[in-house]
């Protein structure tokens, strides 16, 4: 899965905006959205708000998880616990770039939050690298790893899984190798 | 000069107009400001322990200072040292395990003593700290001190009860007495003891014990005299000593202040707090007979002419106490920005400290002291807003409401203790944030925000639109500093107030216009202020102080010019409406008296609301005044609830939301934006511990529903009747619209009266349950014609004879009314033949009925009566039965003709039932026979209904008529029996009966005449139905009809037939409904 894939699935996270301009109720294949009322703040896809902002439709108001305050604990708390953390947005990544990308002027401190999320997710990839590879060394054969975002899991899959691969065929040459070694003696 | 010691409350402000005392204390658990009032000449003031404050046990305080040093004692148990009069910190000079209670200094400002609540007291040197002596020997806390003025000695009361005097010097107890009453703590002291020993030689000690002086001789430490006067009730809490010595005063816990003269021991002066609030503070002016008093609700008051031959002038001008200012400003910094109000006899005059008129006019601030604990401040706002409502509730407890009477009382004088005018409210736009501010919103409204900045960098207006296709965003330098503005779709009024060179201005930015000058300007004539304005649909309007209202058109063409009858409050326009508020008078005890006005400035210029009296909630101010987006006036009071004009009561206003009821902490509120009747929001913004949003962040809009007050919305009648009157009310407007030839959407009106009718079919459904049928007479009053056919319905099938009957009673009046509104137009026609020309086919069938006797009928229903109500019980949920009453009107109405104007409420109702029941009657046929039964009679029905409008113009057999009417229904709706079959064959039968049995009466006739029609085989009875219909119908439905009545009069008997019996009876509904539906659309036809 391409990151960008991740991101197109992120897109149908719902946003709250306030609509500059007044529509009735629209149908979509995915669910109606609307009505839009100026100045009222109205649920819609990402993809929606972030074309709607970029011709300045529409502006939009942050997420309750995108504030300094309630980041700052997030990171806290993933910086003290072993394991990974429950996340505010299942898209926490995706829609954080996305929104700052395109809206960064509707969110305030954009900076900070920016900052903020890149702490947690490097955190995160540091636990995941670190239990992939406790993992891979205490040769493990499964491991529960919860609170994982599709981004995240997908950082790692790829690489991981083939590595895996690998190593076990590597194992598995070995050992008929030494079985056949033994046989020679 | 020996310091002056004037104990202060901790925490609040004075303020004077003049130079002397635009100073703020602050002090508690930081010291935030301290500039010394320089009441007189003297260089030293002391604060020290306020009652009030120990009682808090916040901000406790002590404070002296003397030499360019301020010392207090704070609650975390130091003492500090500030520098004087700028109040930097400079320094600790000692510390205590508890609360220091008082601190003073020494004559020569070189030491200070502090007395604490753990029972020490130490002298410390200011300059040095380290040099500090400490006294042990009171056994509780130590109320106060005081120096000897020749420093040998230090006189101290405790809590324990006992007086001691102290020799500075060995540290050693020279004398106690045992004089005050014991407690165990200072807030649970009588009387905080300030006692004085006399200035210059220290000859005497004076110490308040109760009510009285009582005197000791320096040395001998014998009680020499006691002072006393009749006039003291109550324990004197503070002793000073005038400067010369020669006099003494004391003040009481309840507020008196006396004044003796100490050789003479009589009593030279007497005075009472207007307020009798406990004085704690006493100090004579260095040179002049004046004494300031301070009490411990914070004020500070002068007493003048001190011991005067003549009377004396006593000006009193004391306690502004809870200066209502905040019931205002809960967004108007006042204590900073000194726009209090002031007292009217207070003079203004800058005058140096020697006038004898100059009054200190303290404010009362103290009940701030309790707020500061908030930690969410957003802004001077916050702790506005909150001490505003602190204030409030302490109001409520004393019912002192606005300023104190103030016209100059002498001691003697009896003081007024009746209702308190309120200060006026001022001026203010709507959806507009305080004016001090530096970032504030001039206008939110619902065509966008107008923001005004005005700090060192810029001075400007922002204009935004909520719906960019209007305007695009706009950008305006603010030159003029304009304070009021609002925007419409079409232009952006901005009005500044006068300034020493220019005139109040009138600033229009009309973007709407189509030439190239879009703005203009008018200047006010001199000394004319704007105090509001606002924007209708091309025209602009201001009010100004002159009790004026000038319009405009929208191009800046000066158009009316009317008076208003008091000074404005607040005014909103909408399309051609304009609504002022306005004071009417004086308010008392915290209410405002508003006016309002509401006029049309459309072609017809006319006045709708004369200058009515505006409903306020009890102690509340406006906030908000404006028009819903449809156009019906509405404003918001300062308690959060929303009224809107009532047209449909005549103009009355009623209150449709309580703002307060969703906000989840005391001191949120909403900030209303605009209100929308349909689809119905409030929209507001939330507010967090304030009244108004900040600038930054952007506040987000939240919606609320409205809700009237009703009694008992828990309970589902309760709840439907909130919802059917707030449908009325929020769609009074359509009414105006239409009335008034504005375009408005049919659709959505004919969607409100369908709400409306299904509520009340609902309620009455409901009180039919509850067996209360006068009500639901009461409820089918308020029904339209068609849903009270809905309702006899109801009321018949669920064996409500009584009330079926008085329903088509009132059916046919309805009738009749409407017949008669009809007939005014159409006098030609005569009704009858109309009606009896469409409803022949009933008539036909009603012709038949009047011959029968009514009683035998009753005799009949009874019989039949115990199987129907097993039906009838059966029947579950009133909601059920909601939907199979709408199923008959379904059928019918979907085949009529849509332009017949009658079929529109059931026409709406059926789209809506077919949705919701139609499908799930399907479903519930099969489980529950008996709920697809008013499938299928419905025409006969209908039928019976319009027999009541014909038997009602016949005239004269009227009455036993209806009865029959309610007869045929019931059978009609419950029992699905050939009863024109019965009939027939009873005409028939009867003289066999009668001979059989001669001595049976009609009654019993009948009842025979049943049992014995019962016996016949199904295909006899079939014939004697298909007698009694043959006439009058052939087609093959009708066929299908007959069979099923009498498959089901089987069924009473043959109940295991019953299922077959009725599946056939649902698949040969299709046809007949068919058929049916194709004689209604006949009938439709016919009416159109």
């Amino acid at each position: 899965m391409e990151p960008a894939e991740v991101e197109f699935l992120a897109e149908k996270e719902l946003v709250t905006i306030a609509a500059q301009f007044s529509l009735d109720r629209i149908h979509l294949i995915g669910g109606d959205l609307g009505p839009f009322n100026p100045g009222l703040p109205v649920e819609v896809p990402v993809w929606l708000a972030i074309n709607l902002k970029q011709r300045q439709k529409c502006r939009l108001i942050p997420p309750e998880w995108m504030d300094v305050g309630k980041l700052e604990e997030i990171r806290d708390q993933e910086r003290k616990e072993d394991t990974f953390t429950p996340m505010p947005s299942p898209y926490y990544m995706e829609l954080t770039k996305l929104l700052l990308n395109y809206a960064s002027d509707n969110i305030p401190r954009a900076d900070e939050i920016r900052t903020l999320v890149k702490d947690t997710w490097d955190t995160r990839m540091a636990k995941l690298r670190l239990s992939a590879d406790s993992f891979v060394r205490q040769q493990e054969v499964h491991a529960k790893v919860d609170n994982l975002t599709l981004m995240e899991i997908n950082t790692t899959r790829t690489f991981l899984t083939q590595a895996l691969d690998h190593m076990y065929k590597l194992r598995t040459n070995l050992q008929p190798g030494e079985s056949s070694h033994s046989q020679d003696f | 000069i020996p310091a002056t010691i004037l104990p202060f409350p901790t925490k609040h402000t004075i303020k004077k107009e003049n130079k002397y005392f635009c100073y703020y204390f602050y002090c508690g658990t930081f010291l935030e400001q301290i500039i010394c009032p320089n009441i007189w000449d003297i260089r030293a003031i002391c604060l020290s322990v306020q009652q009030k404050c120990v009682l808090t046990n916040k901000f406790y305080a002590g404070f002296c200072c003397q030499n360019g040093r301020l010392i207090t004692a704070v609650s975390n148990n130091t003492v500090q040292i500030h520098t004087f009069p700028e109040g930097a910190p400079d320094g600790i000079l000692t510390r205590f395990t508890m609360h220091v209670n008082h601190v003073t200094f020494s004559r020569d400002g070189t030491k200070v003593a502090a007395g604490s609540s753990d029972f020490m007291i130490k002298v410390v040197e200011v300059t040095d700290s380290s040099k500090q002596k400490t006294f042990r020997g009171h056994d509780a806390p130590v109320l106060s001190l005081s120096f000897d003025p020749k420093d040998i000695y230090l006189a101290s009361a405790s809590c324990d009860g006992s007086v001691r005097v102290w020799d500075i010097a060995d540290q050693t107890c020279t004398t106690s007495w045992l004089l005050l009453q014991k407690c165990n703590d200072v807030i649970n002291a009588k009387s905080i003891c300030r006692l004085a020993w006399q200035p210059g030689t220290g000859k005497l000690l004076a110490v308040p014990v109760d009510k009285i002086v009582e005197l000791f001789r320096r040395e001998t430490w014998d009680s020499q005299f006691k002072l006393s006067d009749a006039s003291i009730t109550q324990p004197l809490n503070v002793v000073a000593w005038s400067p010369c010595g020669q006099f003494l005063a004391a003040g009481s816990v309840d507020g008196n202040i006396v004044v003796w003269n100490v050789e003479t021991q009589q009593c030279i002066e007497r005075m009472k707090h207007e307020k009798k609030y406990s004085i704690c503070g006493l100090a004579w002016h260095p040179k002049y007979k004046q004494i300031a008093y301070t009490d411990t609700e914070g004020n500070l008051g002068l007493l003048e002419n001190i011991g005067d031959a003549e009377k004396p002038n006593d000006k009193v001008a004391s306690a502004v106490a809870k200066d209502y200012n905040d019931l205002f400003d809960g967004d108007d910094d006042d204590y900073l920005n000194g726009d209090a109000i002031e007292p009217p006899s207070s003079p203004k005059t800058a005058d140096n400290e020697d006038d004898a008129d100059d009054v200190v006019q303290p404010l009362g601030h103290v009940r701030r002291a309790v707020i500061d604990d908030d930690d969410n401040s957003l802004d001077i706002g916050l702790i506005k807003a909150s001490s505003s409502l602190l204030e409030k509730e302490d109001d409520a407890d004393d019912g002192v409401g606005g300023l104190s009477a103030l016209p100059p009382t002498s001691t003697q004088q009896p003081f007024y203790d009746g209702p308190m005018p309120t200060p006026k409210q001022k001026p203010f736009q709507s959806g507009s944030t305080p004016v001090h501010l530096m970032h504030r919103f001039m206008v939110w409204n619902s065509v966008g925000i107008i923001r005004c900045y005005n700090d060192e960098q810029d001075n400007a207006i922002d204009i935004e639109f909520h719906d960019t296709s209007v305007h695009h965003a706009t950008h305006l330098p603010n030159s003029l500093s304009h304070t009021m503005a609002d925007l419409s779709t079409e232009a952006i009024l901005l009005a500044c107030e006068s300034t020493e060179e220019l005139a109040s201005k009138l600033h229009c930015i009309h973007f709407g216009s189509w030439d190239a000058n879009k703005e203009w300007t008018v200047d006010m004539p001199k000394d004319e202020e704007i105090e509001a304005i606002c924007l209708g649909q091309g025209w602009a309007a201001c009010a100004t102080n002159a009790l004026l209202v000038r319009v405009f058109t929208v191009g800046g063409v000066q158009k009316e010019i009317f008076s208003l009858p008091g000074p404005v409050v607040s005014m909103a326009g909408h399309g051609e409406q304009l609504m002022i508020v306005y004071h009417r008078g004086t308010g008392f005890d915290g209410d405002q008296c508003l006016g309002v006005q509401l006029m049309e400035l459309g072609r017809k210029k006319k006045q709708i609301l004369h200058g009515d009296p505006l409903p306020l909630t009890r102690r509340s101010y406006l906030v908000w005044v404006g028009f819903s987006a449809e156009g019906t006036p509405c404003y918001v009071d300062s308690e959060g609830i929303v009224r809107m004009l009532n047209r449909g009561l005549g103009n009355t206003w009623i209150p449709v939301c309580n703002t307060r009821e969703h906000c989840k902490g005391k001191y949120d509120h909403y900030w209303v934006v605009g209100i929308h009747e349909n689809p119905q929001q409030l929209r507001c913004i939330p507010c967090k511990g304030a009244r108004f949003p900040p600038t930054l962040p952007r506040p987000a809009v939240a919606i609320l529903s409205f809700k009237l007050p009703y009694c008992q919305v828990t309970t589902e009648k309760g709840q439907m009747e909130e919802q059917y009157w707030r449908s009325v009310v929020f769609h009074n407007h359509m009414d105006y619209l239409s009335k008034n030839g504005y375009e408005f959407d049919e659709n959505a009106k004919n969607l409100a009266v369908k709400e409306q009718q299904e509520l009340l079919m609902k309620l009455f459904a409901l009180s039919c349950k509850l067996e209360r049928e006068f009500r639901c007479v009461e409820l089918a009053d308020l029904m339209t014609q068609n849903v009270v056919n809905l309702a006899i319905k109801y009321a018949s099938r669920s064996r409500r004879l009584n009330l079926a009957q008085r329903l088509s009673e009132m059916a046919v009046e309805k009738a009749s009314e409407l017949a008669a509104a009809q007939g005014d137009e159409e006098e030609e026609e005569d009704f009858r033949s109309r009606s009896s020309a469409r409803y022949s086919s009933s008539a036909t069938e009603w012709g038949r009925l009047p011959g029968r006797n009514v009683q035998q009928e009753q005799e009949m229903e009874d019989a039949e009566e115990t199987d129907a109500y097993e039906e009838a019980e059966e029947t579950p949920e009133i909601e059920q039965r909601m939907k199979w009453i709408h199923i008959p009107a379904c059928v019918s109405s979907s085949q009529k003709d849509p332009v017949v104007p009658s079929a529109n409420v059931l026409d709406t109702m059926s789209k809506y039932s077919k949705k919701t029941s139609s499908s799930s009657s399907r479903a519930v046929n099969k489980q529950n026979p008996p709920v697809i039964k008013p499938l299928t009679p419905k025409p006969k029905t209908k039928q019976v209904m319009f027999a009541v409008f014909l038997t009602w113009f016949q005239g004269g057999k009227n009455k036993k008529l209806n009865f029959t009417t309610k007869v045929t229904a019931q059978e009609n709706t419950e029992n699905r029996r050939p009863k024109t079959g019965f009939q027939m064959w009873l005409e028939e039968n009867r003289a066999n009966i009668l001979t059989d049995n001669p001595d049976l009466n009609e009654a019993e006739v009948i009842k025979e005449g049943m049992s014995r029609f019962r016996m016949l085989t199904s295909e006899e009875r079939m014939v004697w139905t298909e007698k009694a219909r043959g006439g009058r119908v052939n087609d093959s439905a009708e066929d299908k009809k007959r069979k099923r009545p009498t498959a089901e009069e089987d069924e009473v008997k043959k109940n295991q037939e019953q299922k077959s019996e009725d599946t056939n009876v649902s698949k040969k509904s299709k046809p007949l409904d068919q058929s049916t539906n194709n004689r209604l659309s006949a009938f439709a036809f016919k009416q159109s």
